[in-house]
Protein backbone atom coordinates (compact mmCIF):
# COMPACT_ATOMS: atom_id res chain seq x y z
CA UNK A 1 0.00 0.00 0.00
CA UNK A 2 1.48 3.14 -1.04
CA UNK A 3 2.24 5.10 1.42
CA UNK A 4 1.22 9.58 0.76
CA UNK A 5 4.01 11.09 2.06
CA UNK A 6 3.42 13.40 4.46
CA UNK A 7 3.85 16.70 4.29
CA UNK A 8 6.51 18.60 6.56
CA UNK A 9 4.61 20.76 9.44
CA UNK A 10 4.12 24.03 8.74
CA UNK A 11 5.86 26.72 10.95
CA UNK A 12 4.51 29.55 12.16
CA UNK A 13 6.81 32.72 12.17
CA UNK A 14 6.15 34.42 15.48
CA UNK A 15 5.04 37.52 14.83
CA UNK A 16 8.47 40.21 15.08
CA UNK A 17 6.55 42.53 17.95
CA UNK A 18 6.88 39.72 20.21
CA UNK A 19 10.11 40.03 20.41
CA UNK A 20 10.31 42.71 21.46
CA UNK A 21 7.52 42.91 23.92
CA UNK A 22 8.12 39.69 25.95
CA UNK A 23 11.76 40.79 27.06
CA UNK A 24 10.26 44.22 28.07
CA UNK A 25 7.11 42.68 29.69
CA UNK A 26 9.91 40.59 31.57
CA UNK A 27 11.50 43.85 32.61
CA UNK A 28 9.27 45.80 33.91
CA UNK A 29 8.21 42.31 36.26
CA UNK A 30 11.70 42.00 37.63
CA UNK A 31 11.46 45.50 38.40
CA UNK A 32 8.17 45.51 39.82
CA UNK A 33 8.85 42.11 42.06
CA UNK A 34 12.59 41.81 41.80
CA UNK A 35 13.36 38.01 43.13
CA UNK A 36 15.88 39.24 45.35
CA UNK A 37 16.62 42.25 48.14
CA UNK A 38 19.69 42.95 49.49
CA UNK A 39 18.49 43.95 53.08
CA UNK A 40 21.16 44.75 56.39
CA UNK A 41 21.87 42.01 58.52
CA UNK A 42 19.69 43.75 61.47
CA UNK A 43 16.85 45.39 60.06
CA UNK A 44 16.83 49.81 60.80
CA UNK A 45 20.86 49.31 61.69
CA UNK A 46 23.58 49.97 58.87
CA UNK A 47 26.36 47.64 59.96
CA UNK A 48 28.74 49.98 58.39
CA UNK A 49 27.81 52.89 60.46
CA UNK A 50 29.89 53.06 63.83
CA UNK A 51 27.20 55.06 65.53
CA UNK A 52 24.45 52.05 64.75
CA UNK A 53 27.35 49.28 65.65
CA UNK A 54 26.43 47.31 69.35
CA UNK A 55 28.11 49.02 71.80
CA UNK A 56 28.24 47.30 75.27
CA UNK A 57 26.10 48.91 78.00
CA UNK A 58 27.99 50.55 80.36
CA UNK A 59 26.06 51.26 83.17
CA UNK A 60 28.78 53.27 85.11
CA UNK A 61 29.18 55.97 82.88
CA UNK A 62 25.45 55.90 81.67
CA UNK A 63 24.82 56.84 85.36
CA UNK A 64 27.07 59.46 85.94
CA UNK A 65 25.82 61.09 83.16
CA UNK A 66 22.53 60.45 84.22
CA UNK A 67 22.95 61.33 88.00
CA UNK A 68 24.26 64.77 87.22
CA UNK A 69 22.32 65.75 83.95
CA UNK A 70 18.76 64.60 85.21
CA UNK A 71 18.71 63.36 88.59
CA UNK A 72 19.99 66.50 90.37
CA UNK A 73 18.43 68.65 88.47
CA UNK A 74 14.73 67.01 89.12
CA UNK A 75 15.63 66.53 92.54
CA UNK A 76 16.08 70.34 92.83
CA UNK A 77 12.86 71.13 91.88
CA UNK A 78 10.68 67.60 93.18
CA UNK A 79 7.36 68.53 94.79
CA UNK A 80 7.23 69.20 98.75
CA UNK A 81 7.16 65.64 101.33
CA UNK A 82 4.91 67.99 103.56
CA UNK A 83 1.74 67.37 101.73
CA UNK A 84 2.57 63.75 100.80
CA UNK A 85 2.90 63.14 104.18
CA UNK A 86 -0.60 64.51 105.14
CA UNK A 87 -1.90 62.21 102.72
CA UNK A 88 -0.37 59.30 103.62
CA UNK A 89 -1.30 60.03 107.31
CA UNK A 90 -4.69 59.77 106.39
CA UNK A 91 -5.11 57.36 103.92
CA UNK A 92 -1.75 55.25 102.30
CA UNK A 93 -3.91 53.60 99.50
CA UNK A 94 -5.47 57.02 98.63
CA UNK A 95 -2.43 58.87 98.52
CA UNK A 96 -0.39 56.06 96.82
CA UNK A 97 -2.58 56.86 93.97
CA UNK A 98 -2.50 60.43 94.19
CA UNK A 99 1.09 60.94 94.51
CA UNK A 100 3.14 57.95 94.06
CA UNK A 101 4.44 56.48 90.59
CA UNK A 102 4.26 51.95 90.26
CA UNK A 103 6.17 50.46 88.05
CA UNK A 104 5.39 47.19 86.12
CA UNK A 105 2.43 45.25 86.80
CA UNK A 106 1.48 44.94 90.63
CA UNK A 107 5.03 46.27 91.65
CA UNK A 108 5.65 49.02 94.60
CA UNK A 109 4.89 52.38 94.42
CA UNK A 110 7.44 55.31 94.88
CA UNK A 111 7.18 58.98 95.54
CA UNK A 112 10.04 61.17 94.85
CA UNK A 113 10.08 64.60 96.56
CA UNK A 114 12.09 66.99 99.05
CA UNK A 115 11.82 68.64 102.34
CA UNK A 116 13.83 70.08 105.37
CA UNK A 117 13.59 68.63 108.56
CA UNK A 118 15.41 68.60 112.15
CA UNK A 119 16.55 65.26 112.89
CA UNK A 120 14.84 63.98 115.98
CA UNK A 121 17.43 60.62 116.04
CA UNK A 122 20.61 59.23 115.00
CA UNK A 123 20.53 54.94 114.80
CA UNK A 124 22.53 52.76 112.82
CA UNK A 125 21.85 53.09 109.25
CA UNK A 126 19.60 56.09 109.46
CA UNK A 127 18.36 59.01 110.77
CA UNK A 128 14.86 60.26 112.38
CA UNK A 129 13.87 63.42 110.93
CA UNK A 130 10.66 65.54 111.40
CA UNK A 131 9.40 67.09 108.34
CA UNK A 132 9.29 71.04 108.54
CA UNK A 133 5.34 72.26 108.30
CA UNK A 134 3.92 68.54 109.68
CA UNK A 135 3.83 68.04 113.35
CA UNK A 136 4.44 64.69 114.13
CA UNK A 137 5.33 63.42 110.81
CA UNK A 138 8.50 61.89 111.26
CA UNK A 139 10.06 59.85 108.32
CA UNK A 140 13.59 57.75 108.36
CA UNK A 141 16.55 59.09 106.32
CA UNK A 142 19.05 55.55 105.39
CA UNK A 143 22.37 56.48 105.54
CA UNK A 144 23.59 52.85 105.63
CA UNK A 145 24.28 50.87 102.42
CA UNK A 146 21.66 51.08 99.97
CA UNK A 147 19.71 48.55 98.14
CA UNK A 148 17.13 47.47 95.41
CA UNK A 149 15.46 50.02 93.14
CA UNK A 150 14.04 52.79 94.67
CA UNK A 151 16.37 55.06 93.32
CA UNK A 152 16.02 53.41 89.53
CA UNK A 153 12.08 53.43 89.98
CA UNK A 154 11.32 56.04 92.28
CA UNK A 155 12.59 59.33 90.40
CA UNK A 156 10.24 58.39 88.02
CA UNK A 157 13.01 59.69 84.89
CA UNK A 158 14.09 55.87 84.03
CA UNK A 159 12.06 53.31 82.17
CA UNK A 160 12.85 49.87 81.81
CA UNK A 161 12.57 49.39 78.25
CA UNK A 162 15.45 51.88 77.35
CA UNK A 163 17.79 50.00 78.71
CA UNK A 164 19.15 46.90 76.56
CA UNK A 165 17.73 44.27 79.01
CA UNK A 166 17.07 43.98 82.11
CA UNK A 167 20.94 42.98 83.50
CA UNK A 168 21.32 45.94 81.86
CA UNK A 169 18.73 47.82 83.92
CA UNK A 170 19.66 46.06 87.27
CA UNK A 171 23.13 47.28 86.92
CA UNK A 172 21.91 51.39 86.69
CA UNK A 173 20.30 50.39 89.91
CA UNK A 174 23.56 49.44 91.57
CA UNK A 175 25.88 51.61 90.26
CA UNK A 176 22.96 54.42 91.21
CA UNK A 177 23.11 53.15 94.80
CA UNK A 178 26.71 53.44 94.68
CA UNK A 179 26.32 56.72 94.16
CA UNK A 180 23.88 57.73 97.04
CA UNK A 181 26.65 55.82 99.01
CA UNK A 182 29.69 57.80 97.71
CA UNK A 183 27.80 61.31 97.27
CA UNK A 184 25.20 61.99 99.61
CA UNK A 185 25.38 59.78 102.81
CA UNK A 186 28.67 61.36 103.71
CA UNK A 187 26.85 64.49 103.73
CA UNK A 188 24.56 62.81 106.55
CA UNK A 189 27.17 60.91 108.57
CA UNK A 190 29.97 63.06 109.12
CA UNK A 191 28.87 64.86 112.47
CA UNK A 192 25.27 65.06 111.92
CA UNK A 193 23.23 64.91 115.18
CA UNK A 194 20.36 65.45 117.12
CA UNK A 195 18.94 69.25 116.77
CA UNK A 196 20.60 69.67 113.57
CA UNK A 197 18.82 70.68 110.42
CA UNK A 198 18.35 68.97 106.91
CA UNK A 199 17.17 69.85 103.43
CA UNK A 200 17.08 66.82 101.27
CA UNK A 201 15.31 65.10 98.00
CA UNK A 202 14.72 61.88 97.80
CA UNK A 203 12.95 58.36 96.91
CA UNK A 204 10.68 56.07 99.09
CA UNK A 205 8.38 53.74 98.40
CA UNK A 206 5.21 53.44 99.01
CA UNK A 207 4.04 51.53 102.61
CA UNK A 208 0.85 49.46 102.28
CA UNK A 209 0.20 50.56 105.58
CA UNK A 210 1.07 52.53 108.95
CA UNK A 211 3.08 51.29 111.49
CA UNK A 212 4.17 52.73 114.85
CA UNK A 213 7.88 54.15 113.39
CA UNK A 214 8.72 56.48 111.18
CA UNK A 215 5.78 57.13 108.05
CA UNK A 216 8.43 55.53 105.34
CA UNK A 217 12.36 55.25 104.53
CA UNK A 218 13.88 57.95 102.11
CA UNK A 219 17.03 57.30 100.08
CA UNK A 220 17.78 60.63 99.75
CA UNK A 221 20.15 61.71 96.59
CA UNK A 222 20.50 65.30 97.25
CA UNK A 223 20.94 66.50 101.16
CA UNK A 224 22.12 69.40 102.97
CA UNK A 225 23.13 70.02 106.39
CA UNK A 226 22.02 73.53 107.36
CA UNK A 227 24.54 75.39 110.09
CA UNK B 1 17.57 32.96 11.44
CA UNK B 2 14.96 34.71 13.28
CA UNK B 3 12.76 31.82 13.68
CA UNK B 4 16.16 30.08 14.95
CA UNK B 5 16.57 32.54 17.80
CA UNK B 6 12.33 32.22 19.02
CA UNK B 7 13.38 28.85 21.09
CA UNK B 8 16.18 30.29 22.84
CA UNK B 9 14.41 33.56 24.02
CA UNK B 10 11.38 31.81 25.07
CA UNK B 11 13.48 29.77 27.32
CA UNK B 12 14.78 32.76 29.13
CA UNK B 13 11.51 33.99 29.42
CA UNK B 14 10.96 30.84 31.24
CA UNK B 15 13.89 30.82 33.53
CA UNK B 16 13.04 34.42 33.95
CA UNK B 17 9.57 33.82 34.87
CA UNK B 18 10.66 30.64 37.48
CA UNK B 19 12.94 33.70 39.07
CA UNK B 20 10.32 35.82 39.10
CA UNK B 21 7.72 33.32 40.33
CA UNK B 22 10.45 32.42 43.11
CA UNK B 23 10.45 35.98 43.90
CA UNK B 24 7.01 36.65 44.45
CA UNK B 25 6.92 34.40 47.69
CA UNK B 26 6.31 35.86 50.56
CA UNK B 27 9.97 35.86 52.52
CA UNK B 28 10.53 33.33 55.09
CA UNK B 29 14.12 33.17 56.47
CA UNK B 30 16.47 30.45 56.14
CA UNK B 31 15.46 26.94 57.66
CA UNK B 32 11.53 28.07 58.18
CA UNK B 33 9.41 24.89 56.99
CA UNK B 34 6.57 27.77 57.08
CA UNK B 35 4.12 26.46 53.90
CA UNK B 36 4.70 29.63 51.45
CA UNK B 37 1.15 31.51 50.70
CA UNK B 38 -0.14 29.55 54.17
CA UNK B 39 -1.81 32.36 56.28
CA UNK B 40 -1.77 31.66 60.06
CA UNK B 41 -4.42 30.51 61.67
CA UNK B 42 -5.48 32.92 64.40
CA UNK B 43 -7.50 30.95 66.21
CA UNK B 44 -4.46 28.70 67.67
CA UNK B 45 -2.28 29.49 69.94
CA UNK B 46 1.02 27.68 71.50
CA UNK B 47 2.40 28.02 74.38
CA UNK B 48 6.13 26.52 74.22
CA UNK B 49 7.58 25.93 77.75
CA UNK B 50 10.77 24.86 78.78
CA UNK B 51 9.98 22.48 81.07
CA UNK B 52 6.70 20.43 82.72
CA UNK B 53 9.00 18.56 84.40
CA UNK B 54 8.62 21.32 87.75
CA UNK B 55 4.96 22.20 88.97
CA UNK B 56 6.07 25.72 88.96
CA UNK B 57 6.42 26.08 84.92
CA UNK B 58 3.17 23.25 84.72
CA UNK B 59 1.15 26.35 86.46
CA UNK B 60 2.80 29.01 84.09
CA UNK B 61 2.00 26.76 80.85
CA UNK B 62 -1.64 25.54 81.77
CA UNK B 63 -2.44 28.94 82.60
CA UNK B 64 -1.45 30.53 79.34
CA UNK B 65 -3.33 27.89 77.97
CA UNK B 66 -6.83 28.05 79.88
CA UNK B 67 -6.50 31.78 79.37
CA UNK B 68 -6.39 31.61 75.67
CA UNK B 69 -8.96 28.92 75.88
CA UNK B 70 -11.48 31.32 77.46
CA UNK B 71 -10.13 33.86 75.33
CA UNK B 72 -11.70 31.51 72.35
CA UNK B 73 -8.78 30.45 70.72
CA UNK B 74 -7.31 26.55 70.51
CA UNK B 75 -4.49 25.97 72.80
CA UNK B 76 -1.62 23.84 72.99
CA UNK B 77 1.03 23.01 75.12
CA UNK B 78 4.46 22.40 73.84
CA UNK B 79 7.39 20.74 76.08
CA UNK B 80 10.55 21.73 75.18
CA UNK B 81 12.52 19.69 78.29
CA UNK B 82 14.86 22.27 78.66
CA UNK B 83 16.62 21.24 75.71
CA UNK B 84 16.81 23.70 72.93
CA UNK B 85 16.62 21.15 69.79
CA UNK B 86 13.50 20.58 71.28
CA UNK B 87 12.37 23.93 71.58
CA UNK B 88 13.33 24.63 67.72
CA UNK B 89 11.71 21.38 66.40
CA UNK B 90 8.08 22.78 68.18
CA UNK B 91 9.16 26.42 66.76
CA UNK B 92 9.11 23.98 62.90
CA UNK B 93 5.99 22.57 64.13
CA UNK B 94 3.71 25.85 65.65
CA UNK B 95 5.23 27.79 62.03
CA UNK B 96 3.79 24.82 59.35
CA UNK B 97 0.68 24.05 61.39
CA UNK B 98 0.09 28.28 60.82
CA UNK B 99 -0.63 29.17 64.78
CA UNK B 100 -1.78 32.39 65.50
CA UNK B 101 0.64 33.25 68.28
CA UNK B 102 3.05 31.52 70.72
CA UNK B 103 3.15 32.22 74.23
CA UNK B 104 6.71 31.08 75.02
CA UNK B 105 9.17 30.43 78.02
CA UNK B 106 12.20 29.82 76.87
CA UNK B 107 14.88 27.37 77.28
CA UNK B 108 18.09 29.80 76.29
CA UNK B 109 18.13 33.57 76.47
CA UNK B 110 20.50 34.31 73.59
CA UNK B 111 20.01 30.94 71.86
CA UNK B 112 15.90 30.96 71.95
CA UNK B 113 15.94 34.07 69.83
CA UNK B 114 16.50 32.71 66.34
CA UNK B 115 13.44 30.73 67.06
CA UNK B 116 11.26 33.91 68.13
CA UNK B 117 12.52 35.44 64.84
CA UNK B 118 11.84 32.57 62.66
CA UNK B 119 8.27 33.09 63.76
CA UNK B 120 8.17 36.98 63.72
CA UNK B 121 9.33 36.10 59.73
CA UNK B 122 6.43 34.04 59.40
CA UNK B 123 4.12 36.29 60.99
CA UNK B 124 3.66 34.74 64.03
CA UNK B 125 3.98 37.18 67.25
CA UNK B 126 5.80 35.98 70.31
CA UNK B 127 4.75 36.53 73.97
CA UNK B 128 7.93 35.52 76.19
CA UNK B 129 6.96 34.73 79.67
CA UNK B 130 8.94 34.59 83.00
CA UNK B 131 12.30 34.25 80.73
CA UNK B 132 13.49 36.99 78.75
CA UNK B 133 15.56 36.89 75.55
CA UNK B 134 17.93 39.26 75.01
CA UNK B 135 17.11 40.66 72.21
CA UNK B 136 14.79 44.06 71.70
CA UNK B 137 13.12 43.37 68.22
CA UNK B 138 12.17 39.65 68.25
CA UNK B 139 9.46 39.16 70.43
CA UNK B 140 6.58 41.30 70.33
CA UNK B 141 6.91 41.54 73.97
CA UNK B 142 8.01 40.03 77.13
CA UNK B 143 6.59 39.55 80.77
CA UNK B 144 8.87 39.22 83.25
CA UNK B 145 9.58 38.89 86.84
CA UNK B 146 11.60 40.85 88.54
CA UNK B 147 14.01 38.79 89.81
CA UNK B 148 16.40 41.56 91.24
CA UNK B 149 13.84 43.56 93.26
CA UNK B 150 13.62 40.09 95.08
CA UNK B 151 16.72 38.58 95.51
CA UNK B 152 17.13 42.09 96.77
CA UNK B 153 14.69 41.54 99.53
CA UNK B 154 15.77 37.83 100.03
CA UNK B 155 18.98 39.23 100.60
CA UNK B 156 18.36 41.45 103.52
CA UNK B 157 16.26 39.00 105.06
CA UNK B 158 19.19 36.33 104.43
CA UNK B 159 21.61 38.92 106.61
CA UNK B 160 18.88 39.34 109.34
CA UNK B 161 18.44 35.79 109.62
CA UNK B 162 21.99 34.14 109.26
CA UNK B 163 23.69 37.00 110.52
CA UNK B 164 26.61 39.02 109.43
CA UNK B 165 29.07 36.39 109.50
CA UNK B 166 29.14 33.17 108.81
CA UNK B 167 29.89 30.10 105.60
CA UNK B 168 26.97 30.03 102.71
CA UNK B 169 26.88 28.27 99.46
CA UNK B 170 25.17 28.84 96.39
CA UNK B 171 23.40 27.05 93.80
CA UNK B 172 22.74 28.65 90.80
CA UNK B 173 20.41 28.05 88.06
CA UNK B 174 21.05 27.47 84.33
CA UNK B 175 23.35 29.65 83.57
CA UNK B 176 21.95 30.48 79.81
CA UNK B 177 19.03 31.86 81.47
CA UNK B 178 19.36 35.16 82.28
CA UNK B 179 17.11 34.96 85.87
CA UNK B 180 19.84 32.81 87.52
CA UNK B 181 21.76 36.37 86.90
CA UNK B 182 19.35 38.45 87.71
CA UNK B 183 18.64 36.42 90.88
CA UNK B 184 22.25 35.77 91.70
CA UNK B 185 22.92 39.74 91.62
CA UNK B 186 20.14 41.13 93.29
CA UNK B 187 21.13 38.47 96.12
CA UNK B 188 25.05 39.20 95.76
CA UNK B 189 24.19 43.31 95.96
CA UNK B 190 23.28 43.02 99.50
CA UNK B 191 25.15 40.16 101.11
CA UNK B 192 28.53 41.15 99.38
CA UNK B 193 28.38 44.23 101.62
CA UNK B 194 28.79 41.74 104.59
CA UNK B 195 32.44 40.89 104.41
CA UNK B 196 32.05 38.28 107.08
CA UNK B 197 29.57 36.00 105.08
CA UNK B 198 31.89 33.86 103.20
CA UNK B 199 30.41 32.14 100.14
CA UNK B 200 32.64 28.83 100.13
CA UNK B 201 31.00 26.97 96.93
CA UNK B 202 28.76 28.79 94.00
CA UNK B 203 27.65 25.87 91.80
CA UNK B 204 24.96 25.22 88.81
CA UNK B 205 22.05 22.76 89.70
CA UNK B 206 20.06 23.64 86.55
CA UNK B 207 16.79 24.55 88.54
CA UNK B 208 16.61 20.83 88.59
CA UNK B 209 15.68 18.90 91.95
CA UNK B 210 17.64 15.66 91.95
CA UNK B 211 20.96 17.64 90.99
CA UNK B 212 20.31 20.05 93.59
CA UNK B 213 20.34 17.09 95.85
CA UNK B 214 23.49 15.86 95.07
CA UNK B 215 24.92 18.94 94.48
CA UNK B 216 24.50 19.94 98.17
CA UNK B 217 25.74 16.51 99.20
CA UNK B 218 29.21 16.96 97.16
CA UNK B 219 29.27 20.16 99.09
CA UNK B 220 28.77 19.36 101.89
CA UNK B 221 31.88 16.29 102.26
CA UNK B 222 34.03 19.67 102.19
CA UNK B 223 32.06 22.41 103.55
CA UNK B 224 31.22 20.64 106.46
CA UNK B 225 30.47 23.90 108.10
CA UNK B 226 27.79 25.95 106.18
CA UNK B 227 25.00 27.90 108.14
CA UNK B 228 22.58 28.51 104.56
CA UNK B 229 22.29 27.99 101.22
CA UNK B 230 21.09 30.30 98.83
CA UNK B 231 19.13 28.66 95.80
CA UNK B 232 17.91 30.15 92.73
CA UNK B 233 14.65 28.66 92.29
CA UNK B 234 12.44 26.45 94.47
CA UNK B 235 13.23 22.74 93.27
CA UNK B 236 16.94 23.08 94.40
CA UNK B 237 15.99 24.81 97.71
CA UNK B 238 13.67 21.23 98.36
CA UNK B 239 16.55 19.16 96.70
CA UNK B 240 19.01 21.05 98.97
CA UNK B 241 16.63 20.87 102.42
CA UNK B 242 16.96 16.76 101.56
CA UNK B 243 20.55 16.65 101.36
CA UNK B 244 20.70 18.43 104.72
CA UNK B 245 17.87 16.44 106.00
CA UNK B 246 20.19 13.25 105.07
CA UNK B 247 23.35 14.53 106.74
CA UNK B 248 21.51 15.63 109.99
CA UNK B 249 21.91 19.03 109.25
CA UNK B 250 18.43 20.48 108.52
CA UNK B 251 17.63 21.87 111.78
CA UNK B 252 21.41 23.73 111.61
CA UNK B 253 21.59 25.21 107.77
CA UNK B 254 18.89 27.74 106.81
CA UNK B 255 17.60 27.17 103.13
CA UNK B 256 16.12 29.96 101.19
CA UNK B 257 14.98 29.89 98.01
CA UNK B 258 13.22 31.75 94.74
CA UNK B 259 9.61 30.98 92.79
CA UNK B 260 6.60 30.37 95.49
CA UNK B 261 5.93 27.25 94.18
CA UNK B 262 3.80 24.83 96.78
CA UNK B 263 5.61 22.70 98.34
CA UNK B 264 8.01 25.33 99.37
CA UNK B 265 5.31 27.92 101.51
CA UNK B 266 4.33 24.87 103.14
CA UNK B 267 7.81 24.16 103.74
CA UNK B 268 8.43 27.84 105.12
CA UNK B 269 5.12 27.66 107.06
CA UNK B 270 6.39 24.25 108.60
CA UNK B 271 10.07 26.33 109.10
CA UNK B 272 11.62 23.66 107.06
CA UNK B 273 12.54 26.27 104.58
CA UNK B 274 13.46 29.68 105.57
CA UNK B 275 11.96 31.84 102.80
CA UNK B 276 11.31 31.96 99.04
CA UNK B 277 10.03 34.79 96.85
CA UNK B 278 6.70 34.80 95.63
CA UNK B 279 6.48 34.92 91.80
CA UNK B 280 3.27 35.26 90.00
CA UNK B 281 2.83 32.74 87.21
CA UNK B 282 -0.91 33.22 86.57
CA UNK B 283 -0.19 36.88 86.36
CA UNK B 284 2.67 36.16 83.67
CA UNK B 285 0.57 33.56 81.90
CA UNK B 286 -2.47 35.53 81.76
CA UNK B 287 -1.05 38.76 80.98
CA UNK B 288 1.09 37.36 77.54
CA UNK B 289 -2.49 35.40 77.09
CA UNK B 290 -4.33 38.67 76.46
CA UNK B 291 -1.72 40.56 74.91
CA UNK B 292 -1.83 38.00 72.50
CA UNK B 293 -5.48 38.30 72.15
CA UNK B 294 -4.84 41.80 71.67
CA UNK B 295 -2.70 41.71 69.02
CA UNK B 296 -4.52 38.74 67.07
CA UNK B 297 -7.37 41.35 67.21
CA UNK B 298 -4.99 44.24 65.96
CA UNK B 299 -3.60 45.59 68.61
CA UNK B 300 0.10 46.66 68.32
CA UNK B 301 1.20 49.35 70.98
CA UNK B 302 3.11 46.48 73.33
CA UNK B 303 5.73 47.65 75.96
CA UNK B 304 9.22 45.42 74.80
CA UNK B 305 9.35 44.46 78.65
CA UNK B 306 6.79 44.23 81.40
CA UNK B 307 8.26 43.92 85.18
CA UNK B 308 6.06 42.08 87.67
CA UNK B 309 6.50 42.32 90.85
CA UNK B 310 7.26 39.54 93.27
CA UNK B 311 7.47 39.16 97.02
CA UNK B 312 9.10 37.71 100.18
CA UNK B 313 7.59 34.64 101.55
CA UNK B 314 8.94 34.10 105.16
CA UNK B 315 7.56 33.08 108.29
CA UNK B 316 5.74 36.73 109.37
CA UNK B 317 4.15 36.86 105.59
CA UNK B 318 3.57 33.09 104.30
CA UNK B 319 -0.26 33.14 105.95
CA UNK B 320 -0.84 35.74 102.72
CA UNK B 321 0.31 33.64 99.76
CA UNK B 322 -0.67 30.32 98.53
CA UNK B 323 -1.21 28.32 95.19
CA UNK B 324 0.85 30.44 93.50
CA UNK B 325 -0.15 33.58 94.29
CA UNK B 326 -1.53 35.91 97.05
CA UNK B 327 -4.48 34.48 98.78
CA UNK B 328 -7.67 36.15 98.10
Amino acid sequence: MPVEPSLPARRTASPRWLAFVLPVLAAVLLLVFPPFRVLPLKPGAAILDPAAAPVAFDAVTFSAVFWAAQLQPAAAVAPEWQPILVDLRRDPVAAAKQHGRQVGLGGPVYFFAQASGRVTAVERGRLLVAIDGEEGATVALRTGPVFGNTVRDGCGLLEVNRAPGLQEFNAISAELNRLVEERVLPVLKAGVVVGAHLTFAGCAEAPEKLGDGPLLTIIPVQAEVKP
Amino acid sequence: MKTARLPLLLSGLSLLAVLWLAACKPSAPAGSTAPAGKAPVAKRVAVIVSTLNNPWFVVLAETARDRAKALGYEATIFDSQNDPAKESQHFDNVISSGYGAVLFNCTDAKGSIANVRRAKAAGIPVFCMDREIEANDAAVSQILSDNYSGCVALGQYFVEQVGETGQYVELLGIVADTNTWNRSKGFHSVVDRFPGLKMVAQQSAEFDRSKALEVLESILQSHPDIGAVFCGNDAMAMGAYQALLAAGKATKVKVFGFDGADDVVRSVAEGKITATVMQFPKTMAKTAAEYADKYLKGGRDFPQRVPVAVELVNRETVAKFGDYGRKN
